[in-house]
């Protein structure tokens, strides 16, 4: 109600006065957006690039995460201001779209804003900015693509060397020869040759364990489980030729949905009582043990126990191998990978319903336990990631970098070109735009010219993290650049200008292109804003 | 002494002057409010709650932001309300609506300064309105004969729509698709026919009309993915088990077994009423609630493909666009009505996965799905699609277009200008004060859009002098223009309805002379 009440207040009677001051509230409404959008962007940047640094955050519950992951980042950093949570929906919706680059994204619309600033200084018009933002970022995808390369999937190498470009800037860095062939072969076993445009990363189930090093990462042809084996009766913990079951009912004690009670009047009957439990419970596993299952998974139920002490028991007399509280998520991955189908009665367990595997196991891993099942019969196009780490933080940073890792390749397989990393599109991008600039006429040239002078911003921030002078670097780029060498990039390890694609520095288009088209989206968003309303 | 109390403690009464003056200052802010977003070159505003999670939206449409602002002022009331009728009645026009009362009320205010009584205020505008109406009606044009310039008329009247929102860079292919989605409903203005879907991921390029109906959900674990001429159950009962609704119901058993035996009983009725719904000769079955893992496995095993927990809408939708009913018992086959369509089938958007039905047997449903980059973008995008839908079905009713870009108002402006001139008395100045007021619309198109207002008006006007003139406000090029060239049409029956409930609201707000405020009423205290 203030913000209604206050240019209510000062208004001076006809309308030529009265805009004015109505103006003058709504520029301040949007340096205010522009700044704390700026100061989100400001806290990522030093997080960009190989040697960019991490950021340790302290989460209200005490819990402490360190990460190089710009939506992560931002997603933990609870901003409140309007315009600094839509930068934190932008790198969201970056980390939706391609899946990396979700902190160049930020920055580069950082420095848009920045430019933003300077031009409505100037007096030019928001909607002026952002027409002919829009229409620079469309000039800006063409070059992309006109300098993008073309790949083929069954070029593994490249594929490799896009994963291994977004796996270096992580924390697990030194990993990357062993992480981004991993990526690879994971993201290429889910496709499914129906459908080559579309990966699933569904399809591909990580499984975390603490202990060990980064190094024991390994992809599991089969099935991994963070799960125990119930065995409280000695069951087996070691099939070999399993026929597994995945089931939805429960071996226990019968429970109906309406409510009841055994009523027993003397000392006899709790005997009998006892007794026909047991039997209720030997008749089920019987039925179970004629189909030749020896393997149970099952699924999590809220209603009863899945299995009871007495049941264990039996099973394990059966040989029969158990492990409970499955997931219902899980169960469609689950019935996926192993070729079978989920059964929901006892009446159904059928032998044709059941899964086919050479070996289940359950290896000792560190301080816990997981469950393998290799060797599957008539797999289905799943894969399973075995992640290590020597602690929490590691281990959780670990998988955010895969994730990163799979979106990357993921992208090669929907977009499939590749395009040079270290700065060298950016600065491509820059130096064409600004030639375009100065074809074109009034304000549109000059904000198209702010546009291209905002995206120098990723080779100086690369740089500059770097601890290279960022000033010295950028010049030299252009320098190169200008000579029509257009691959030439920053060398963060060499600390010096050289044909990036060479150096095997390379990342999908799809990643560059859907950076610069949403932040410039987002940009232009914010310009249009003037005005922040308080509502229920 | 006289009476001193008649009013409750806490109730406040303002009379005369001052009531009039709160009145028009909280419609004047209310107008000042949503000025800005006005016309193609408006700004947005961003909503920021109050409520829990602080959410954010980024709108441009008049109607949302006046429906969540906090107001306490009673005339500003009035002006959301006249904006939401709009919003229902017509669906676009909402922000001119508010402004061209808030223009009305300012001139209004300074007639009152000069001691002009508010019910001369009110005949004038009166007559006044009418005058203006009637000049639009003489220039409205109609092609309801020649259907391709019907069309041409429509996409051009989706084009200006959207032009002032967020499709506005895409807004030839948003504007094919509204209009090809309007004329699959063939006159009917049941705009839940068309359903729009909103997916995170791509841009707004990316958006598609689709005919046939789309459902979010996914199809039970080892069921067919792919259904050809189905017949389809759509139904709203319970999955899990039919629970005796008895308070207290219980059973007393003394043995195992026969826990078992209920047990063993309750399936048997489920299995009963899946085989009864199988025996309605379908191949698919949707259900509003929970379909449980025994159920959805001995459909699996009939070869029925089975979709649970579709919402309510959805449910109501498919009912209406397959033909079916939704049905809650199964005991009479012969009295169910099944849906049908063609296909159904998995599809995937982004990196969801949809069901699809094609080849329903109602034709006219259609299904848009629309792809942004956030879920700020996809919102203000469903908002303003649904604005052009609205504008588009009632115009397929109501056939006759106008030109846009100030256009209206300024043929309505110089008509009302001569009846001032020929209107003895004073009546006559608030005749001319509604003309001025009609003027400031394309005067804060210009302002929005960062160009020199007072020239280019005066410019318009001089040019409106001519008859038969078609010049209007060219926002994209800055300048006065042709707008039959420039190809910016506009629905008579929005502007008519602006006209109309705008003059009424400054008209009910002019009668005002005193405001009432009631004590709040008291909480039983309860500590």
């Amino acid at each position: 109600m203030a913000a209604v009440a206050a240019p209510m207040a000062s208004k001076p009677r006809g309308s030529k006065a009265e805009s004015f001051v109505d103006n003058k509230r709504r520029e301040d409404i949007r340096f205010a957006n522009i700044n704390s959008a700026r100061a989100v962007s400001d806290a990522v940047r030093t997080s960009l690039g190989p040697k960019g640094m991490d950021k340790m955050i302290s989460t209200a519950n005490g819990e402490v995460i360190i990460t190089n992951d710009g939506a992560t980042i931002l997603n933990k950093m609870e901003v409140l201001q309007p315009a600094a949570k839509m930068l934190v929906e932008l790198s969201k919706s970056q980390d939706s779209a391609a899946g990396d680059g979700t902190t160049t994204v930020v920055v580069i619309a950082g420095a848009l804003l920045k430019e933003c600033q300077s031009l409505l200084t100037n007096g030019i018009h928001p909607t002026v900015i952002s027409d002919s933002l829009h229409k620079a970022c469309g000039k800006a995808i063409d070059i992309l693509t006109a300098m993008a390369v073309p790949v083929e999937l069954t070029d593994r190498d490249s594929l490799v060397k896009s994963a291994s470009t977004s796996l270096n800037s992580k924390v697990v860095s030194q990993y990357s020869t062993l992480l981004a062939p991993l990526a690879v072969d994971a993201v290429l076993s889910v496709i499914d040759p129906e459908k080559p445009e579309i990966v699933d990363l569904r399809d591909i189930k990580i499984v975390k364990k603490l202990g060990g090093t980064v190094d024991d990462t390994h992809t599991v042809k089969g099935l991994v489980f963070d799960k125990k084996v119930s065995r409280a009766a000695g069951g087996p913990t070691r099939v070999e030729n399993a026929k597994i079951a995945v089931i939805q009912f429960q071996i226990s004690p019968p429970k109906t949905d309406i409510e009841q009670s055994i009523v027993v009047s003397d000392y006899t009957q709790m005997d009998r009582i006892l007794k026909e439990e047991r039997n209720y419970i030997l008749g089920m596993i019987k039925k179970i043990k004629a189909t030749g299952c020896n393997v149970l998974l099952i699924q999590k139920s809220i209603l009863r126990d899945a299995v009871t002490d007495l049941s264990l028991h039996y099973l394990a007399k059966a040989k029969i191998m158990v492990i409970k509280d499955v997931e219902r998520d899980e169960i469609e991955f689950i019935t996926k990978t192993l070729n079978c189908l989920p059964i929901a009665n006892i009446e159904h367990f059928r032998a044709e319903k059941l899964g086919h595997a050479d070996l289940v196991e359950e290896a000792s891993l560190g301080d816990g336990k997981i469950l393998k099942i290799t060797g599957i019969k008539d797999m289905g196009r799943t894969t399973s990631v075995l992640v290590r780490g020597s602690n929490q933080l590691v281990l959780d940073e670990a998988e955010r970098s895969l994730h990163d890792a799979l979106c990357v390749v993921r992208c090669l397989v929907s977009k499939r070109f590749l395009i040079a990393g270290g700065g060298a599109p950016e600065i491509e991008l820059s130096r064409q735009l600004g030639a375009w600039a100065k074809v074109l006429h009034g304000m549109e040239g000059y904000c198209v010219k702010s546009f291209a002078e905002a995206l120098e911003v990723i080779p100086y921030t690369l740089a500059e993290n770097a601890g290279l002078n960022p000033i010295a670097i950028v010049t030299e780029l252009r320098n190169k650049h200008a000579q029509g060498e257009i691959n030439a990039g920053i060398n963060v390890r060499k600390g010096q200008i050289t044909n990036i694609l060479e150096e095997n520095v390379v990342q999908p288009l799809l990643v560059s292109t859907s950076a610069i088209t949403l932040a410039t989206e987002c940009v232009r968003m914010i310009m249009k804003i003037d005005d922040i309303v308080t509502v229920r | 002494m006289p009476i001193d109390k008649i009013f409750k403690d806490d109730a406040s009464e303002e009379k005369g002057e001052r009531a009039r003056m709160a009145s028009f200052v909280g419609a004047m802010a209310i107008s000042d409010l949503v000025k800005s977003t006005l016309g193609p070159k408006g700004m947005d505003k961003i909503l920021q709650s109050t409520g829990r999670g602080h959410a954010v939206t980024v709108t441009n449409d008049g109607a949302t932001i006046l429906k969540s602002l906090h107001i306490d002022n009673p005339a500003a009331k009035v002006l959301v309300d006249i904006s939401k009728v709009q919003d229902d009645e017509v669906g676009d026009g909402t922000t001119s609506v508010v402004v061209l009362a808030g223009e009305l009320l300012r001139e209004a205010e300074k007639l009152v300064a000069s001691k002009i009584h508010p019910m001369t205020i009110i005949a004038g505008y009166r007559m006044a309105s009418e005058c203006a109406r009637n000049a639009l009606l003489k220039r409205v044009i109609d092609n309801k004969e020649n259907a391709e310039k019907f069309r041409s008329d429509l996409l051009k009247i989706a084009m200006t729509t959207l032009c002032s929102k967020i499709l506005s860079q895409d807004k030839e292919h948003f504007a094919e698709m509204a209009v090809d989605a309007v004329f699959r409903l063939k006159g009917s203005t049941n705009l839940e026919a068309i359903q729009i879907i909103k997916k995170p991921g791509g841009s707004l390029k990316d958006s598609f009309l689709d005919e046939g109906f789309i459902l979010d959900k996914k199809i039970g674990i080892g069921q067919p993915k792919r259904i050809e001429n189905a017949k389809i159950l759509v139904a709203n009962t319970a999955m899990d088990t039919d629970k005796v609704k008895i308070y207290g119901a219980r059973v007393r058993v003394d043995s195992m077994t026969k826990v078992a035996e209920i047990e063993g009983a309750e399936k048997e009725k489920m299995k009963d009423k899946v085989k009864k719904i199988i025996a309605h000769g379908i191949n698919c079955f949707v259900n509003r609630q929970l379909i449980y893992n025994f159920p959805e496995e001995l459909f699996a095993d009939a070869g029925i493909l089975a979709i649970e927990h579709a919402d309510f809408e959805g449910i109501e939708s498919l009912g209406l666009v397959t033909g079916g009913e939704i049905a809650s018992t199964f005991d009479n086959p012969e009295s169910v009505k099944l849906g049908h369509c063609k296909l159904i089938e998995e599809i995937m958007i982004g990196e969801d996965k949809l069901i699809h039905f094609s080849g329903c047997e109602m034709g006219q449903a259609c299904s848009i799905v629309l792809r942004g980059a956030s879920h700020h973008v996809l919102d203000e995008a469903e908002r303003s699609l649904h604005d052009a839908l609205c504008v588009l079905s009632q115009t397929v009713n109501d056939t006759r277009v106008l030109l846009g870009g100030g256009w209206p108002e300024m043929v309505m402006a110089k008509e009302v200008d001569e009846l001032a001139r020929k209107t003895a008395g004073k009546k006559s100045h608030a005749i001319e004060a509604f003309s001025r007021a009609l003027v400031a619309i394309p005067t804060t198109i210009a302002d929005n859009a960062g160009l020199d207002s007072a020239e280019l008006v005066a410019q318009l006007r001089a040019e409106h002098h001519n008859d038969g003139c078609n010049a209007g406000i060219d926002v994209i090029s800055g300048s006065v223009g042709d707008m039959e060239e420039r190809g910016i049409y506009e629905a008579f029956k929005v502007k008519q309805a602006v006209l109309l409930s705008a003059t009424e609201a400054s008209e009910m707000i002019l009668r005002v002379d005193e405001i009432i405020t009631c004590a709040p009423r008291r909480r039983e205290d309860r500590m």
